[in-house]
């Protein structure tokens, strides 16, 4: 699109089609497509480029938060990287919360957008409600639930008591604390799909709905028959954008549970903080955080190729 | 650091949809009834945190961290969490910090972010595609992976507790980039040709015929940068450490009260800063939903 | 033909740039007063003062610091206080690396040694603090040492807060076990010891002794190297070689422990909120608790006395920590409020007889010895424990609230739990801190 785009633009002006005035041309537009580049340039590769270089840099090396140890250890942090069980702990709490939190990230959000799309009353307090969390800071989510989840004062075991279920230590039980860190999530981050769903479905041609209805097919059926394979492409998206988001997660952990009890909820992108930061150890620290950003390219291109196959 | 995340680059644009039709045309009257109170229920599930939290501030503190819990406390409502909060924190200060930091994050991101999208949609211009393709690859780059390189660098500029330091690295955002060149594309020729025939070069045709033209795009992306920068909280609490340079929800995380934890001072602060941007969405609800449906933008 | 959109009338090219100016004067302004800010030529000096107390300890540091300021007008405090631990330190370090942090902040004097080394503090200038009337003479010599690094002063102890026993007077009275000053009898070895627990355990019916340590490395350590250390044994933790750790002693103390914790003598599985919920409740007769849980206790109504942990082992030993504070290394130094730093810590250790009734045994002798301390019973029972403390071992990632207390928790609390053999559970805390001490130190 954006080829031909510029091919037109090119043959519109020259006056002389000769040989100088085009090369003129080209290099006049080739100045002027670095001049207007240049701001982003120069931010990009300062503060992108430099940086990630530079990363991987210190991640053959034992620098430390203080500066010291500059010294070059060549594969050294790796090897110790992948050998490290506080390591793989933490990645497979990533793992375990990108998998419990990206299930009902997706179902209850189709579920929301269902039933908002029904064209009930008062559509504009669904979308307030459901959608409104999603414009909080992490900070404010994470005091809103901490509060909630106190063992003594907190809502939710008030409301367990009320039916006589004993409370529940939500952030203190290492069983337990992962699956209130996915609530939290869920509430907050919810509204994104639900509003990309619905606007989905109020994208599916009315037509088919009102065959479907000639053909006798009741509201459940149409549903799953017509709404979820139209959706295919949407879910499939969410699905991706939701593994990418959760694969770094930091926030929400680090000040809910600080990564406790014991290290049960600790995500990776908070190792990495910590091995850095707490710990000193910046070299090493970089080193993992290259290690994650492998799992995230892999990732990313199973997207890719999922995505690619399905249009093709 | 690019503050958007969650775009596709890839993600094709809607086509224009007729005015939305409830996708099921007549439904009976039970179903109905039964749709509503689940969605009512739904909603008010939703809320409730809001609810709990603002029944919290507006309780005094000891009637706050009694047992039994009440809803409605026996010693009345009252503000004076709010008061203290005001009074003694550093929340006015910290609200600055984000307004500041953010406006300048969403003014530079624009500016440098419409000049490259003009310049990868209409100029022809040698290493354009390299320049795409790297930009393009650089979507994939997470930002935690950034962030031990960035404080580093923040430190030999001397930049630590700074705005620059804040500011610097967000302003970086590929995905506005293809967003904005996106919308570019599909400006008709005819304009601009008009313009140069008329005379005029590169930069005014890109300031007086296709940046006003471009409003709707540009206050959407402006709306969500400043909405991310706001709420970013990753950087700011690398990179900033004195009380009075923290952002606000950096601030609320990091600064404890010295008489222990207050817990209708807490909801309060939490409130006070979720204020904001519940405005912003409040006057920009259009935009904000509209972006995130159709073009697929992000907040976060 | 694609459709031409609609739109209100953009804004002219003035207007624009009218816009941007605006924008622009508005974050050039905001940038000036973002970088540093103009010195203050005739107000009295920002001294920023950063640290990690708060509950009750807080309020009272609060109070001195009002004190402080309320006193003079060369220089203004401001404090900080942040989340206790290991957010607090992280925060600490990353503040000095980037050049601008507090000018003055409180650290536990164990965990200096994580930060000397790297140039992110600066030392004390001797002959100035003695202009204000501070000197080396005015501190233990336990703590005075401990103070120092590569032999320059880095820390000046505001307290030492040692792991004591508190004990409840009527209950003792009524097991029989006061001298006749209304002092606890002298208790030398463990099976005294388990005598007077079982017969204070006698007299409440519930526990003898009080000692919560669920989930909590610090109060586990506390306990444990108070005995250790009552062996006379070294724990020396050297960088590029193993623990020099006494095995035998550590078992040895490690089943003592869990001993005690049989469900009569103590709990066997209680946290630190038990057990101060049980003395407080007077279901026991004997607390093991640092010292800053006095105020508690007394505010609780509890007829308590307190002294050191008794001597059991034949060293009389004392596990502590202290508030000290230090300079964070600034990147620009700015020597007017440098010099009110001084003068601000020498009126807080002279002033800190206030600290003391939090249940903190100052560390600024002249206080310790005054008049007004010594009637502050029981504290001055137990000031004699800042004698024979003993800091954690010297490393980079030792002190309170640090990896080395969570390492500890986590191999040794299966061993109070009676969940696991002694020597299993030290091994493995061993090993741990072998591996650590193999890597390059990176301070």
């Amino acid at each position: 699109m954006s080829t031909s785009t510029i091919s037109r633009r090119n043959a519109a002006p020259a006056a002389a089609p000769n040989g100088t005035a085009r090369a003129a041309s080209r290099r006049r537009d080739t100045l002027h497509g670095w001049g207007f580049m240049a701001p982003f340039m120069a931010f990009f590769v300062l503060f992108l480029i430099w940086p990630l270089l530079h990363g991987a840099y210190m991640s053959l090396t034992g620098k430390s938060l203080t500066g010291a140890n500059d010294s070059f250890l060549g594969l050294a942090n790796y090897a110790e990287a992948l050998a490290d069980a506080d390591m793989w702990h933490s990645l497979g709490n990533t793992l375990y919360f990108t998998v419990i939190s990206t299930v009902p990230l997706v179902l209850v959000a189709l579920a929301m957008a269902g039933l908002v799309n029904m064209g009930l009353p008062a559509q504009w307090l669904w979308r307030l409600s459901f959608f409104a969390p999603f414009l909080l800071a992490s900070t404010v989510v994470s005091l809103f639930f901490t509060w909630m989840f106190n063992p003594q004062l907190g809502l939710l075991n008030e409301l367990l008591a009320m039916v006589g279920i004993p409370p529940v230590a939500w952030l203190n039980n290492p069983d337990v604390a992962m699956w209130s860190i996915v609530i939290a999530t869920l509430w907050w981050t919810v509204g994104f799909n639900f509003l990309l769903y619905l606007a989905a479905m109020q994208n599916i041609p009315a037509q088919h709905y009102e065959a479907a209805q000639l053909d006798g097919a009741g509201g459940w059926r149409q549903f799953f028959s017509i709404t979820l394979p139209q959706l295919q492409p949407t879910t499939i998206m969410i699905v991706i954008l939701q593994v990418l988001a959760s694969l770094k997660i930091f926030d929400q952990v680090y000040q809910m549970t600080g990564g406790g009890p014991g290290g049960a909820t600790r995500s990776t992108v908070q190792y990495i903080f910590e091995t850095g930061f707490t710990g000193y150890r910046l070299g090493y620290s970089s080193a993992i955080s290259y290690i994650f950003f492998g799992l995230i390219v892999l990732v990313s291109i199973a997207q890719f190729f999922i995505t690619r196959k399905r249009s093709a | 650091m690019a503050n958007s995340t969650l775009l596709s680059p890839s993600r094709q644009q809607q086509p224009a949809a007729p005015a939305p039709v409830p996708a099921v045309k007549r439904r009976l009257p039970a179903s109905r009834i039964a749709a509503t109170v689940v969605v009512a229920f739904l909603a008010a599930l939703w809320l409730l945190p809001f609810g709990w939290a603002t029944i919290t501030a507006l309780k005094s503190e000891t009637e706050a961290a009694a047992t039994p819990i009440t809803f409605f406390p026996a010693s009345g409502f009252t503000f004076e969490a709010f008061a203290k909060v005001l009074a003694e924190g550093n929340i006015p200060q910290w609200t600055w910090n984000s307004l500041f930091t953010s406006a300048a994050i969403t003014l530079v991101t624009l500016v440098i972010s419409a000049l490259a999208a003009y310049a990868l949609s209409r100029i022809d211009f040698k290493g354009r595609k390299l320049l795409m393709g790297i930009i393009v690859a650089s979507l994939i780059v997470p930002p935690p992976v950034l962030i031990i390189p960035l404080f580093y660098q923040m430190v030999s500029f001397h930049l630590i507790d700074t705005y620059w330091g804040i500011i610097l690295p967000q302003v970086i955002a590929p995905a506005m980039v293809f967003v904005l060149k996106k919308f570019f594309d599909q400006i008709p020729h005819e304009l601009e040709d008009a313009a140069r025939v008329d005379g005029a070069g590169r930069v005014r045709i890109f300031l007086q015929v296709v940046l006003p033209l471009s409003r709707p795009i540009l206050a959407a992306v402006a709306i969500f940068v400043f909405i991310g920068a706001w709420n970013n909280f990753l950087w700011p609490f690398i990179v900033t450490n004195d009380s009075a340079m923290l952002t606000l929800p950096v601030g609320l995380q990091t600064i404890k009260s010295a008489y222990g934890i207050q817990y209708a001072q807490n909801m309060a602060s939490a409130l006070l800063a979720a204020l904001p941007l519940i405005l912003v969405f409040l006057f920009f609800q259009r935009q904000i939903i509209k972006g995130i449906s159709t073009t697929g933008l992000a907040g976060t | 033909m694609k459709q031409q959109q609609r739109l209100p009338e953009a804004p002219g090219r003035r207007q624009f740039l009218t816009g941007m100016g605006a924008l622009g004067a508005l974050l050039a302004t905001g940038s000036l007063t973002a970088c540093g800010g103009a010195a203050n030529a005739a107000g009295p000096e920002d001294v920023r003062f950063w640290h990690l107390l708060s509950g009750g300890d807080g309020i009272k540091m609060a109070a001195m610091i009002d004190k402080v300021n309320a006193s003079q007008r060369a220089f203004r405090v401001t404090p900080t206080v942040l989340a206790w631990g290991p957010p607090y330190y992280t925060k600490l370090a990353m503040a000095s690396v980037g050049g601008r942090p507090p000018e003055v902040a409180i650290m536990h004097a164990a965990r200096v040694p994580g930060y000397a080394p790297g140039g992110l503090l600066d030392p004390w200038d001797l002959d100035l603090l003695a202009q204000h009337g501070v000197r080396e003479a005015d501190f233990a010599p336990r703590i005075w040492e401990n103070s120092k690094e590569g032999g320059k002063v880095f820390s000046i102890a505001l307290d030492s807060h040692p792991f004591i026993m508190m004990y409840n007077t009527d209950t003792a009275a009524k097991a029989g076990v006061l001298r006749g000053d209304g002092r606890l009898e002298a208790i030398s070895d463990p099976a005294t010891f388990k005598a007077v627990a079982a017969e204070l355990q006698k007299v409440t019916g519930k526990h003898g002794l009080s000692y919560g340590y669920l989930g909590d490395g610090a109060q586990m350590w506390r306990m444990f190297y108070t005995f250790y250390k009552q062996h006379g044994a070294d724990f020396e933790l050297v960088q590029g070689s193993r623990a020099k750790v006494d095995r035998d002693v550590a078992v040895d103390v490690l089943e003592f422990i869990a001993g005690l914790l049989d469900d009569t003598i103590a709990t066997r599985s209680g946290d630190g909120g038990t057990a101060i919920a049980e003395f407080a409740g007077k279901a026991s007769g004997m607390f093991f608790s640092g010292v800053w849980e006095l105020p508690t206790m007394k505010a609780a109504g509890v007829p308590l006395d307190a002294q050191p942990i008794p001597t059991l082992f034949g060293t009389p030993a004392a596990f502590a920590d202290s508030h000290a504070f230090v300079l964070p290394h600034q990147l620009d130094l700015n020597e007017e409020r440098r010099r009110s730093v001084y003068a601000f810590v020498a009126e807080m250790l002279k002033g800190s007889l206030r600290w003391a009734e939090a249940g903190h045994i100052p560390a600024y002798q002249p206080v310790v010895r005054s008049a007004e301390y010594q009637a502050l019973k029981p504290q001055a029972h137990y000031a004699g424990a800042a004698d024979i403390i003993n800091y954690d071992p010297r490393a980079w990632f030792t002190g309170s609230g640090s990896d080395f207390q969570a390492y500890f928790a986590e191999n040794v609390q299966n061993v109070f739990l009676g969940r696991i053999k002694a020597k299993d559970g030290w091994d493995a805390f061993v090993k741990r801190l072998d591996t650590l001490l193999s890597k390059p130190q990176p301070v």
